[in-house]
C-alpha cells in the first residue's frame, strides 16, 4: 500500500488555509472572454452541483451541453432534501465564522475530508446564499424581514438556511432558473431524458460521452473540450435507500472504468429515523427530519417478540436503549450511533412492527409535558405524513423508525480542482468524494453542491481549457465510435440474456447483501462474505437476468438492467474499501475496532488517508491507492458522545 | 388484496392506444399506488409481457415525476398527494382502477402513461428566473423581505411541477403552473425588474404550446398535490394586463 | 405588444369575457328592476311609463343598444375562441373524469357554459323580435303623460298568458341562471380583481346573484299565467 504520488496529486495551493482559494483564483489561467464561445462544455446532471455550474460556465460564456435522465432538469433528486443549507454568515451573531464551519465540518467527518477543501466550503458557503436569495429563493424570514436561521444536527450556533421542510427544492429550482435563463439564451443546450453511458477519451484525456436517448432507445455521441460529471451518490446500491428510484452510479461507474480513480467508496451515511420497511415490494423508503429526535424518546419492549399494542406495554418494560447507552446525549446521539443501536436491537429480536425491524419513537412523554399543540405546532407536518404513509395516528401511539442508507460520502477522486484523475474530466458535488470525510454533517450536501457548481469549477475550468485550445475534434473521431460500439455491445448482451429473474429481483438481493454485510456495522468475515456473494450474483446476473422489451425504444427495465448490472460491480468495491480501511470512522463502523464502550475507533497511524482505488479490468483486483491527509490546521481528536 | 387495473397502453407518440386490464394479486394496504404498478410489472415481465412505463423517481412527493389519472382524478382520490405517495388503502379489495395518462395537447403521451411535459421548461426558459448572474449578488440580507411576503411566495413557490393542473383541468390549462411562477417572483423584490416582461413572456409561451384558457373550474387547485391556489391565476392575469398594456 | 396580440392571449380573451360579461351583467339587472315594475297593480301604468321614460332618451338609446349588441358579440366570439382552443387543447378524451371535490369550483353550470351561453344566443334575437320589435303580440297603444305610446304591459300580458312562451322563458331563464352562476364569479376572477380572501365570498355571492336574477326573470311569465288575465283586446300573442 505505497501511496502513488503521481496519480494523486490534490493540486492544493500553497499558503495559509485561509488565502489558498483566494490565491488560486488570482493565478489560474483565464480563458478570454471572446474565446469561451468556442470552447464546449458537457455537464451531466442537472442538480444543484450539475444545474448551477451549467448555468454558470453558460454566463460566462461557455458553449454548454447539460444532459439529464429526469424529463426536466428540475427533477434531480437534490429536490428530495429537506432540512436546510449551512453558511458561515454569522447573522445570529452567536460566533459563527468560515473557520467554524470548516472545523465542524473537518470534525464531522471523522478527520477523513481534505482540510483544503472543506476550508473553502465553508469560504463559499456565504455566497451560496446571496446568490440564491437574489434568485429569488424565498427562504424563512423573521418579523423584520431578515433571514432565519436554525440550529441544525446538533451544531453550536445556528447557521442553517432553509424554506420550510422543502429547502432542497427551493435551491433546487433557483439554480434551475439560471439554467433555463442560459437555455433562452442559447448558452446552455439541454438534453433531458439522456442517460451517460460512457465517457470518451482521446489521447488520455475526457473529450465527450455517449448516452442514450431514453425515449427512442437511440445511442447519442457528444464530443466538448471537458466533461463534468454531476451525478449524485450511489446509496441505490442498498436497493431500499431514501434516494429516488433513477439514483444510479452508471455515470461515475463507467468513468472509474474508464481511469478515474474511486474515492473512499465504503464511506456512506446511514440516517436513523426513516419510515420502516412495511412489504418485500416496497421500493425506497421515506426520511422523516432527524428534528423528530428532540422530543421522541426511542424504546424497544424489554420482552423479545412482545406483540402487545404499545400503549399497553407498561414503562417498567421497556427499554430505553439509547438513553440507556448514552446518557449523556441519549435520544440525540449521533446518526451513525442511533442507527447502528437500533439495527443491534432488532437484529437481537428485539425490534418491533410487522417485520420486527423498527423501533418506536415515542412523543407520549413530550405530549404529556408539553400538550398536544405544541408538538402539533412543531411536528405537525411530519405527524400527517406518517399517519399517511402508515396509517397509524403519531398522537395515540409511537412512531416506528428504522434507519435507512442516505448519502454516499465517496466517490470519483477529484484534486483542488474538482478534476478526476482523467484529465478534463470533473466530477462535482455528491459524485465525487471530497469534501465529508467519512460523514457528513446535516444540511452540509446543498452547500457543497452548490459551492461546486456555482463557484468552484466555474474557476477551475478555465485552467484546464486555456492549456487545451479547441481543436475542431468532433464525433466522427474512431474513439466515439468505438466506445459506441461498446455501449450497444452491452445493450445487445442485457437483452439478449433471456433468464427468468427480473432486474428488480437481483437489484433486491444485492441490496440484503449490501444492508447486511456492508451497511451500518461490518466485519472482516462478513465483509469477504459480501464479495464473494456478489461475486456471485453478478455472475449469475449476466447468465440469468430477463431483461425484455427492445434496445431503440422507451424501455425503463433495459435502463434498470444496465444500472443494476454496475451496482452489482460498485457493490463489490464498497466491500473491499471496507475491508481494507481497518478502522472505524464516521459512517464506517468496523466492528473489530471499536472503544471498550462500543465506540467508533478510528487508526490515525495507518488510515489518515483518502482510499482511490484504480479499475484493472473486469474481474481483476483494482488497485489501492492513497491520499494522504494532513491536518495542520483542525487537530485530531477522538470523537466521544457518552 | 388485489385489485384489476385497466391501464392505458400506448406503443408510442404516434400509435393509437387502448386499454388492458390486469389482475394484481399479492398486495398490502400499505403499498403505494405505484409500487402496486411495479408489482404488476414484474407479473407481466415474468409472464414475457412488455411492462407498463410510467415515470416516477423520488417517490415522496417532491420531485413532480410521477402523475397518473387515477380513476378520473389526477394523482387519484386523495387531496394534496401525489401518486408515488397514494397508497393501496384508498381502494377496495377486489375492485377495478382505471389509469390513464395526463392528456393535453401540451403533454404528448410517449408512451403508455408516460408523457413529454417539456412544455413546462419552455415555459420557465421564457422568463421564470430573475436574471443575476452567479457572483454578482449583494449580501442576503441586504433587501429585508416582511415574513408575510415570503411565506406567500413560498407558497407559490412549492409548486412541483408535476402537471396535475394541465391534466385535471377540463380545458387543459396550465395556469396554475404558470400563474404560481409568475406570483412568485412578483411578490419578491428581486423579481422586480423583470416583473411585467416575465409575464407577458411567459403567458406568450403558455398559450404557443398548445394549452387551454383558464375558464376559472379550479379544479386544478383540487388536484394541485402542494394545494396550490387558483388565486395565483388572479394575480397572474393582473400582471400581464399591466404588462401587456404598458407596452402596448 | 399590441392589442391584437393581448385580444389573441388566453388571457386578453378571458379579460374580454369578463368585461363584457359584467356589462351584461349590470344591463340585467337594470332590465330586470324595470320589469319588476310589471308588478305594481295598476294596470300597467308604471311599466308603460318606464318604457315611455327610455323611448325619450332618443338616439342615446341606441348608442346603448349598439353597446349592449357589440358587448353581446365580442362576448360571443371570445367565448368560442375559448371553447375551440379548450377542445385543441384536450383533444385525447379520459375515459373517467371525476371531480376532486375541496376547493374545486367545477359544477355542471362551470362546465356547460357554452351550452347555456348557446341556449341564451337563440333566446335573445328571439325575445328581441317578440318584445323589442314588437313582432310577437303587436301592442295597443295607451296614452302616457299625454302622449300615445305602445301599451306593452298589455303585450306582456298577452304573451305570458300562452303557455307554450311561459314554458320556454322559464326554462331559458334557468339556463341563465346556470350561466351567470359561474359566469359571476368567473368574470371577476378573470380580472384578477379579487384578494384571495374574498373569495369564498364572490362565489357565493355569484350564487345569489344568479338565484335571484333567472328567479326575478322566471317569476315574472308565472305570475302573469297565473295571476293576471290577458287583456281582452289583443288575443294573437307572441311567437
Amino acid at each position: 500500500m505505497i501511496a502513488d504520488k503521481s496519480i494523486l496529486d490534490s493540486k492544493i495551493p500553497e499558503g495559509p488555509i485561509q488565502e489558498k482559494w483566494a490565491n488560486h483564483k488570482a493565478s489560474v489561467k483565464l480563458v478570454n472572454p471572446a474565446n469561451k464561445r468556442k470552447y464546449t462544455v458537457i455537464v451531466v446532471g442537472t442538480g444543484l452541483a450539475g444545474g448551477a455550474a451549467a448555468a454558470t460556465m453558460g454566463e460566462l460564456g461557455y458553449n454548454v451541453l447539460n444532459f439529464c435522465i429526469q424529463d426536466s432538469p428540475r427533477r434531480a433528486h437534490s429536490v428530495a432534501a429537506q432540512g436546510g443549507i449551512n453558511a458561515a454568515k454569522n447573522y445570529q451573531n452567536d460566533g459563527d465564522s468560515a473557520w467554524r464551519l470548516f472545523y465542524d465540518t473537518i470534525k464531522g467527518g471523522d478527520y477523513r475530508a481534505r482540510e483544503a477543501n472543506v476550508y473553502r466550503l465553508a469560504e463559499l458557503s456565504t455566497s451560496i446564499i446571496d446568490q440564491s436569495v437574489a434568485a429569488g429563493v424565498p427562504f424563512a424570514r423573521e418579523y423584520g424581514g431578515t433571514l432565519a436561521n436554525r440550529s441544525f444536527g446538533g451544531a453550536q450556533v445556528s447557521r442553517t438556511f432553509y424554506a420550510r421542510g422543502q429547502t432542497g427544492q427551493q435551491l433546487l429550482l433557483g439554480a434551475y432558473s439560471a439554467l433555463m435563463r442560459q437555455v433562452d439564451s442559447g448558452r446552455v443546450k439541454l438534453f433531458p431524458r439522456r442517460e451517460m453511458l460512457d465517457v470518451v477519451k482521446v489521447e488520455g484525456r475526457a473529450r465527450g460521452i455517449v448516452c442514450r436517448n431514453l425515449v427512442t432507445g437511440e445511442l447519442e455521441k457528444y464530443a466538448a473540450d471537458a466533461v463534468c460529471v454531476a451525478t449524485g451518490g450511489y446509496s441505490t446500491v442498498f436497493f431500499l435507500s431514501t434516494m429516488a428510484v433513477n439514483c444510479n452510479a452508471t455515470a461515475i461507474w463507467r468513468c472509474y472504468k474508464q481511469g478515474a480513480l474511486f474515492g473512499n467508496p465504503c464511506f456512506t451515511q446511514i440516517h436513523p429515523t426513516c419510515l420502516p420497511q412495511a412489504g418485500d415490494d416496497q421500493s425506497k423508503l421515506t426520511l422523516m427530519s432527524e428534528s423528530l429526535r428532540n422530543d421522541g424518546r426511542v424504546w424497544v419492549p424489554k420482552k423479545k417478540k412482545d406483540d402487545r399494542r404499545p400503549q399497553d406495554i407498561p414503562e417498567d418494560e421497556r427499554d430505553y436503549f439509547l438513553e440507556r447507552k448514552y446518557p449523556a446525549f441519549g435520544n440525540l446521539a449521533p446518526r451513525d450511533i442511533s442507527s447502528r443501536a437500533a439495527k443491534e436491537v432488532c437484529d437481537a429480536g428485539y425490534g418491533v412492527g410487522p417485520t420486527g425491524f423498527s423501533v418506536y419513537l415515542d412523543f407520549g412523554e413530550a405530549i404529556g409535558r408539553l400538550g398536544e399543540n405544541v408538538i402539533r405546532e412543531r411536528y405537525g407536518n411530519l405527524f400527517s405524513m406518517y399517519h399517511e404513509i402508515t396509517d397509524e395516528n403519531p398522537y395515540e401511539q409511537p412512531m416506528r423508525i428504522y434507519p435507512a442508507p442516505h448519502y454516499t460520502m465517496g466517490g470519483l477522486w477529484v484534486d483542488y480542482n474538482l478534476m478526476t484523475t482523467i484529465p478534463g474530466l470533473y466530477a462535482l458535488g455528491e459524485a465525487n468524494f471530497s469534501d465529508h470525510g467519512a460523514n457528513r454533517l446535516g444540511a452540509s450536501a446543498l452547500m457543497q453542491g452548490l459551492a461546486d457548481g456555482y463557484f468552484v469549477i466555474p474557476s477551475t475550468i478555465s485552467d484546464f481549457l486555456a492549456e487545451h485550445r479547441p481543436d475542431g475534434l468532433n464525433t466522427t473521431h474512431e474513439a466515439f465510435t468505438e466506445i459506441e460500439q461498446k455501449v450497444a455491445d452491452q445493450t445487445k448482451q442485457l437483452l439478449g440474456i433471456n433468464g427468468s429473474k427480473t432486474v428488480r429481483e437481483y437489484h433486491w438481493e444485492l441490496g440484503r447483501i449490501m444492508w447486511e454485510r456492508v451497511g451500518m456495522a461490518r466485519n472482516d468475515e462478513g465483509l469477504k462474505k459480501a464479495i464473494t456473494d456478489i461475486q456471485a450474483l453478478r455472475t449469475d446476473y449476466w447468465k440469468n437476468v430477463k431483461v425484455g422489451g427492445e434496445g431503440q425504444e422507451l424501455n425503463k427495465n433495459l435502463e434498470f438492467a444496465g444500472r443494476v448490472a454496475d451496482f452489482l460491480e460498485l457493490g463489490e468495491l464498497m466491500a473491499r474499501d471496507a475491508l481494507t480501511r481497518e478502522e472505524s470512522c464516521g459512517g464506517h463502523f468496523r466492528e473489530e475496532h471499536q472503544t471498550d464502550d462500543g465506540e467508533a475507533k478510528r487508526d490515525d497511524e495507518r488510515f489518515c488517508h483518502v482510499a482511490a482505488w484504480e479499475y484493472k479490468g473486469d474481474n481483476e483486483t483494482p488497485a489501492r491507492h492513497e491520499e494522504n491527509l494532513t491536518f495542520d490546521n483542525a487537530k485530531l481528536t477522538q470523537r466521544s458522545y457518552k | 388484496m388485489k385489485v384489476n387495473v385497466k391501464v392505458w397502453r400506448q406503443e408510442n407518440k404516434d400509435a393509437q392506444g387502448r386499454f388492458e386490464t390486469y389482475e394484481v394479486v399479492n398486495l398490502i394496504p400499505e403499498m403505494s399506488f405505484l409500487e402496486m404498478l411495479d408489482t404488476l410489472n414484474e407479473q407481466l415481465l415474468k409472464r414475457g409481457e412488455r411492462p407498463v412505463e410510467f415515470d416516477s423517481d423520488c417517490r415522496e412527493g417532491i420531485c413532480g415525476t410521477c402523475g397518473l389519472v387515477i380513476d378520473g382524478m389526477a394523482h387519484g382520490p386523495k387531496r394534496a398527494c401525489t401518486t408515488c405517495e397514494l397508497r393501496m388503502r384508498n381502494f377496495n379489495d377486489g375492485s377495478t382502477i382505471t389509469v390513464e395518462p395526463f392528456r393535453a395537447q401540451g403533454f404528448p403521451v410517449l408512451r403508455d402513461l408516460v408523457v413529454d411535459r417539456s412544455a413546462f421548461d419552455r415555459i420557465i426558459s421564457a422568463g421564470g428566473y430573475v436574471s443575476v448572474n452567479s457572483g454578482s449578488a449583494p449580501d442576503a440580507n441586504a433587501i429585508p423581505i416582511p415574513k408575510d411576503i415570503a411565506e406567500r411566495a413560498m407558497d407559490s413557490a412549492a409548486c412541483i411541477g408535476c402537471g396535475a393542473c394541465v391534466a385535471a383541468c377540463p380545458n387543459a390549462s396550465a395556469s396554475l403552473f404558470v400563474g404560481a411562477k409568475i406570483t412568485q417572483f412578483s411578490l419578491l423584490p428581486q423579481g422586480q425588474a423583470e416583473r411585467h416582461k416575465r409575464a407577458v413572456r411567459m403567458i406568450e409561451t403558455m398559450d404557443n404550446e398548445g394549452f387551454g384558457n383558464c375558464s376559472n373550474h379550479a379544479e386544478c387547485e383540487a388536484a394541485c398535490p402542494k394545494n396550490i391556489s387558483i388565486d395565483n391565476i388572479a394575480r397572474m392575469r393582473r400582471e400581464y394586463m399591466k404588462g401587456s398594456l404598458k407596452a402596448v | 405588444m399590441s392589442v391584437i396580440s393581448i385580444w389573441n392571449s388566453t388571457i386578453g380573451k378571458k379579460v374580454v369575457m369578463a368585461i363584457t360579461g359584467i356589462g351584461l351583467m349590470l344591463f340585467l339587472v337594470v332590465h330586470l328592476a324595470g320589469n319588476l315594475l310589471l308588478f305594481v297593480p295598476d294596470e300597467g301604468q308604471a311599466f308603460n311609463q318606464y318604457g315611455a321614460a327610455l323611448k325619450s332618451m332618443g338616439p342615446f338609446l341606441y348608442v346603448i343598444r349598439g353597446g349592449l349588441l357589440a358587448f353581446f358579440l365580442f362576448h360571443i366570439f371570445a367565448a368560442i375562441q375559448v371553447y375551440t382552443s379548450k377542445k385543441r387543447a384536450r383533444s385525447g378524451r379520459y375515459a373517467v373524469e371525476t371531480s376532486k371535490g375541496g376547493p374545486s369550483k367545477m359544477t355542471v353550470a362551470s362546465k356547460s357554459m357554452i351550452v347555456t351561453g348557446a341556449v341564451l344566443l337563440i333566446f335573445v334575437p328571439l325575445h328581441i323580435y317578440m318584445f323589442g320589435m314588437n313582432k310577437g303580440a303587436p301592442p295597443p297603444m295607451v296614452m302616457i303623460d299625454g302622449n300615445e305610446i305602445k301599451d306593452i304591459y298589455s303585450m306582456v300580458a298577452t304573451s305570458f298568458n300562452q303557455l307554450g312562451i311561459v314554458v320556454f322563458y322559464v326554462a331559458t331563464m334557468l339556463f341563465l341562471g346556470f350561466h351567470l352562476r359561474h359566469g359571476f364569479w368567473s368574470a371577476l376572477q378573470s380580472l384578477g380583481a379579487m384578494s384571495p380572501r374574498w373569495t369564498p365570498a364572490i362565489y357565493t355571492a355569484g350564487f345569489v346573484f344568479a338565484f335571484l336574477l333567472a328567479g326575478g326573470f322566471v317569476v315574472l311569465p308565472v305570475y302573469f299565467y297565473f295571476f293576471i288575465d290577458a287583456p281582452v283586446a289583443s288575443a294573437g300573442g307572441a311567437l
